[in-house]
């Protein structure tokens, strides 16, 4: 285990290691944030960005009901998506944890190799297994059933289907961790005191790996709303996400203060949907402990 | 419910589990290395045939060459720069506590929960900016660019867990036994941290390798894989695209297992 060594600002070791990635990240991450936000205030003439002060993008995103449709639009799919990923990841990462000791490293390395394959080819893999003469109903047709069975590409379930593909092993990944990190004797103890399998789950172990999960509900949602190639080569671009909106914006109607605009409002309210999960969350613990 | 069926219960749901995420999560991937196969010029099933022709195709295509060379460089040195950077943050997270570490962490961990297509989106205004007042277009040096500002904190977690792991006392000892602050950091840290840096660095150079949001918005008339192929799902497709795809799969799975076992081989050594 590593002890942390207490230094100051000036220390030239700690220096020498921090400051690249603090330089890089200030340089190319948050002055870029800055000046989009300061571009929010600007407006834009013939397709050319002129400075001047004023709050007219901000006065046309706050009285268009439309983009607050589609940001909508875009929460409710985050957190469906959030959902079926806990769901789906939480008997995945316990199983990980405490039973496939023998298979773990090779099912660790199928899907971090599936993880880090690049996502368009994968979207385009699943165009190919859903579509009307794809692999699914292919298949399915072997069997015996009708053809066409399996009609979901280009409507929100595939754009579903997609967003928990690519955003799974994350949740997978950091509820692993916070499993494998319990001390087994608790579960142990859980067993000896005449819990069964899922009382002891359910008492011990959850309780216990929740840092984990929410850690990875935080994660899948950030990147939740912000996925564009999914709605648009699943879903087919028929009900747009923001990240799409704000992709037009910038690309199509090259209006880059309303853009800038729209991409923080988007960052604000994600961020802010998390919060009040979290204080809605910890109320309701409160009572219960209470 | 018994204690016994129960256990039984519990085993089916969490094997059936991971055998059906696993085959979810190699659906697609199956699906495009199949569909590389066919024959004839369209994606759809039955196949007229079985042929290697689209993989003839991809040699003789030169855009999809020039695709691939352009990944590989913007990969490499991705690679390169992402490793050492996160690295050194790595060693920062773990090994020392300074004021402002909090927003040490925060500003170099941000970029991983920020959406990649809007990291895309704000660098590619700051650099068209940028651009104008310093006259230069974007090409594959923004591109890498942003790849390092995304990868090098997934490089940073990586490294941290293996510090986090690393016995500090090592450091002192090589240091009361009179080596410098470089031989200390040649002989004992660098070769301990090995196996994290490499996984962090293989880790990178896929990340950089299969990225698609930020190559397209950053990389400016440049092609690389992934965005030649997502042109190509925009206009009719040809099994060309698979034969890519499995092209592109071949050397990601062997990197993978390959840093796998190198991580093996070290916590082997580690433990006798």
């Amino acid at each position: 285990m590593a002890a942390e060594i207490e230094r100051g600002w000036r220390d030239p070791a700690l220096l020498a290691k921090a400051l690249p990635s603090v330089l890089l990240q200030t340089a190319c991450f948050l002055a870029p944030l800055l000046m989009t936000f300061a571009l929010t205030f600007q407006k834009t003439k013939n397709f050319q960005l002129t400075w001047t002060w004023n709050l007219d993008v901000w006065t046309d995103v706050f009285s268009k009901p439309h983009y607050w449709t589609i940001l909508l639009h875009t929460l409710e799919m985050a957190v469906v998506c959030v959902v079926l990923c806990v769901v789906l990841a939480l008997p995945v990462a316990y199983a990980l944890a405490t039973r496939i000791k023998r298979f773990e490293n090779h099912v660790k390395i199928l899907i971090t190799f599936a993880f880090l394959t690049d996502a368009t080819l994968k979207t385009f893999g699943w165009v190919l297994f859903l579509d009307q003469k794809g692999a699914a109903n292919f298949l399915l047709e072997q069997l015996g059933l009708p053809a066409g069975v399996v009609a979901i590409l280009f409507t929100d379930w595939a754009t579903m289907l997609g967003m928990v593909y690519g955003l799974l092993p994350f949740m997978i990944f950091t509820i692993y961790l916070s499993i494998d990190n319990i001390d087994r004797s608790l579960i142990l103890a859980a067993y000896d005191a005449g819990a069964g399998k899922l009382r002891a789950f359910w008492e011990v172990t959850l309780p216990l790996c929740r840092p984990g999960i929410w850690a990875g509900v935080v994660l899948v949602f950030l990147l939740a709303v912000g996925v564009f190639l999914e709605p648009k080569v699943l879903g087919g671009g028929k009900s747009p996400m923001t990240a799409e909106l704000i992709r037009q914006t910038f690309e199509t109607r090259v209006n880059w203060p309303l853009g800038a605009a729209l991409t923080f409002v988007l960052m604000t309210v994600a961020v802010f949907v998390i919060l009040l999960f979290n204080r809605v969350y910890s109320l309701k613990r409160a009572m219960v402990t209470s | 419910m018994s204690h016994r069926l129960e256990a039984r219960l519990v085993d089916v749901i969490l094997y059936g589990s991971v055998a059906a995420v696993l085959v979810f999560f190699y659906t697609p991937i199956f699906t495009l290395i199949a569909f590389s196969f066919q024959q004839g010029r369209y994606l759809t099933l039955p196949f007229e045939g079985l042929s290697l022709e689209w993989y003839g195709a991809l040699l003789t295509n030169t855009n999809a060459r020039g695709a691939l060379v352009n990944s590989t460089i913007i990969a490499l040195i991705a690679m390169l720069a992402s490793t050492v950077l996160g690295t050194m943050a790595g060693i920062v997270a773990v090994r020392y506590r300074f004021p402002a570490k909090g927003a040490f962490l925060g500003l170099s961990a941000a970029p991983l929960v920020f959406p990649q297509l809007l990291l895309g989106i704000v660098l590619l205004l700051w650099f068209s900016v940028l651009g104008r007042w310093l006259d230069f277009n974007n090409g594959m040096v923004t591109a890498v660019i942003g790849h390092v500002v995304y990868i090098a904190p997934f490089a940073m977690v990586i490294v941290a867990v293996q510090v986090f792991n690393f016995d500090a006392t090592l450091e002192d000892a090589a240091r009361d036994c009179g080596a410098s602050a470089f031989e200390v950091y040649r002989y004992v840290t660098i070769p301990l941290l090995w196996p994290g840096i490499f996984s962090a660095a293989i880790f990178s150079f896929l990340l950089s390798w299969g990225n698609f949001y930020l190559t397209y918005s950053l990389a400016g008339s440049t092609r690389t894989l992934p965005t030649f192929v997502f042109s190509g799902i925009a206009t009719g497709s040809s099994p060309l695209y698979p034969a890519i795809a499995t092209a592109v799969f071949i050397p990601g799975i062997l990197l993978v297992v390959l840093a796998d076992w190198l991580r093996r081989r070290a916590a082997r050594a580690a433990a006798g």
